[in-house]
């Protein structure tokens, strides 16, 4: 485990309700100062609920909360100049330029910035004195981290920032992202793709119905999770001849074979074997340690079972 | 910042072409039809053109804008930044202030080219037009909170629309006032803008009394009802 550095937030039995739908029930977590921050889980798991919290834009109905060591809702005052938040969800005045809507955002904020290489660093530049209603969507999304990360805040909260977006804006956004992380900047993520959690973040935690199914290192919750191995069922064979594996052989309808086993190197080694053996070939074979993807199917099909 | 949002509200105002529509060219269209039929009555030409500055300019104007940018999520953006959320609204209702005030100025000089008399009394059409200008905010903020869309502030800005219209024209049109028409939004209004060309001053005070009300009960139900994002 590192050294737990200076949290930068602190969240501890969040409850949020809209009337009587409790859409968050008790969540825990904390965010160390210069960590990307992972908060996955499925539509209506209560993730933006709980952003905006913590970004103090919604009044929490439990729990206690502190974002630089206050309380975002009531020190909401103290905390803006040192953060920066890209909402899921949040618009622009269609009228204005994007450089009019820069330059307006840089007037309301105490942090110095510089405008024409934010514009540059999120590939704006062309754009830079059209409307924002004739933006396309992808470069709203960019717009949007823009403001969100103008003048380097201390901690950004970035809300499903690549939703929607094509994979060569979403890797710009990363490039971003990670030269937030460099220069030492903490971020909150959520996201729907999996990837990215893997790729960015050191910490994820994996809500689920309001609650916190999952939480801890990548690495850590990725261990927890049984590897795979799967190939297509050779034609007219029977799952009974197989070797013996340690791991679980479920077989899919759909005529592949998938064993789902904490000992890949071991079972792997066994079923090459086994093939090698009978002279056969295993198409479409593939072995890899569980992906972030499987700990979220998991987490959905077990209701939250695997809580820690 | 209240000068920068400000500045883009009002930017934002004069790109929408219907919005700047019915701020700025509805009440002096209006006020020029006016002053163009040689009026007999000064005093109920003129206010009558405040009147409609204030229902246009002021009260629809901050209703369907604040209403607009509640739809863009624009309001929810600006939580996300430094501005406070008093800033914030007080930034959004300064141009629609400005705009009716400077709005005012040319409708006086516009009249008063036409022919119309000075006032005798300037301080009471001071209050009247500062006063009046408060309490159509306060009620716009309140009745953008009861507003989903920009479309449907055309119906509900319609009942203090009315209100402010006759009862501007009831008490500028009756010989004797009494305190109902004090009590209609638009009426001491009007008897604050007879006083300044030379009308009675005896109900001064319960006009300016009952304007301090009306901004009072727009301000407190604003609290109540103003909203920040739209409904999901």
């Amino acid at each position: 485990m590192a050294d737990m550095r200076d949290p930068v937030i602190q969240v501890e039995g969040l409850r949020c309700s809209y009337g009587d739908f409790e859409a968050v029930r008790g969540v825990d977590f904390e965010v160390a100062q210069g960590e990307l921050f992972g908060l996955l889980g499925t539509n209506g798991a209560g993730k933006t609920t709980t952003m905006e919290a913590v970004e103090g834009l919604r009044k929490a109905t439990g729990g206690r909360i502190r974002v630089l060591g206050v309380d975002p809702l009531t020190g909401r005052r103290k905390i803006r100049p040192r953060i920066g938040i890209m909402l899921q969800d949040s618009g622009f005045p269609a009228d204005l330029t994007v450089a009019e809507m820069v330059a307006f955002w840089q007037a309301t904020s105490s942090r110095k910035s510089d405008a024409a290489a934010a514009i540059e660093a999120l590939d704006l530049a062309a754009r830079r004195d059209v409307r924002i209603k004739q933006l396309s969507g992808g470069e709203r999304r960019r717009l949007d981290l823009l403001l969100a990360t103008l003048g380097k805040p201390e901690l950004v909260f970035l809300d499903e920032p690549t939703t929607g977006l094509d994979p060569e804006s979403r890797r710009r956004v990363w490039e971003v992202v990670r030269g937030l992380l460099a220069d030492g900047t903490s971020v909150v993520l959520t996201t729907h793709y999996l990837e990215e959690a893997e790729s960015l973040a050191e910490r994820i935690a994996i809500m689920h119905a309001g609650r916190i199914a999952v939480s801890g290192r990548v690495s850590d919750v990725l261990a927890r999770h049984p590897a795979r191995i799967g190939f297509d069922l050779p034609a007219g064979f029977d799952v009974s001849l197989l070797p013996m594996l340690l791991g679980d052989v479920v077989c899919v309808p759909s005529g592949r074979v998938e064993v789902r086993t904490g000992e890949l190197q071991r079972d792997l080694g066994e079923l090459l074997d086994w093939a090698r053996r009978d002279g056969r070939a295993l198409t479409g074979l593939r072995a890899g340690h569980a992906s972030l993807e499987d700990v979220f199917h998991a987490v959905r099909a077990d209701e939250g079972v695997l809580s820690r | 910042m209240i000068l920068a949002l400000s500045r883009t509200e009002l930017t934002l105002l004069l790109r929408n072409k219907t919005a700047a529509a019915l701020a700025l060219g509805m009440p002096l269209l209006i006020g020029v039809l006016l002053v163009a039929n040689r009026p007999a009555d000064w005093t109920f030409t003129i206010t009558l053109q405040l009147v409609m500055m204030l229902g246009f300019t002021v009260y629809m104007t901050v209703t369907t804008s604040l209403v607009a940018r509640r739809q863009d999520l624009y309001l929810k953006r600006l939580r996300t930044g430094e501005a406070s959320d008093s800033t914030v609204v007080v930034g959004l209702l300064v141009p629609a202030i400005a705009l009716g005030l400077g709005q005012a100025l040319v409708l006086l000089g516009m009249s008063t080219i036409g022919g119309a008399p000075l006032p005798e009394r300037p301080l009471p059409l001071a209050l009247a037009i500062v006063g009046g200008a408060a309490m159509c905010c306060a009620v716009g903020v309140a009745t953008s909170g009861i507003t989903s869309t920009p479309e449907l502030a055309q119906i509900t800005t319609a009942p203090f629309f009315f209100a402010l219209m006759g009862g501007a024209m009831w008490t500028s049109l009756s010989d004797q006032v009494d305190y109902r028409m004090l009590l209609v939004p638009g009426g001491q209004f009007a008897e604050l803008v007879r006083a300044a060309w030379g009308g009675p001053t005896d109900n001064v005070g319960v006009a300016l009394a009952a304007l301090v009300a009306w901004t009072a009960v727009g301000f407190g139900l604003a609290t109540r009802y103003f909203r920040w994002e739209p409904r999901s």
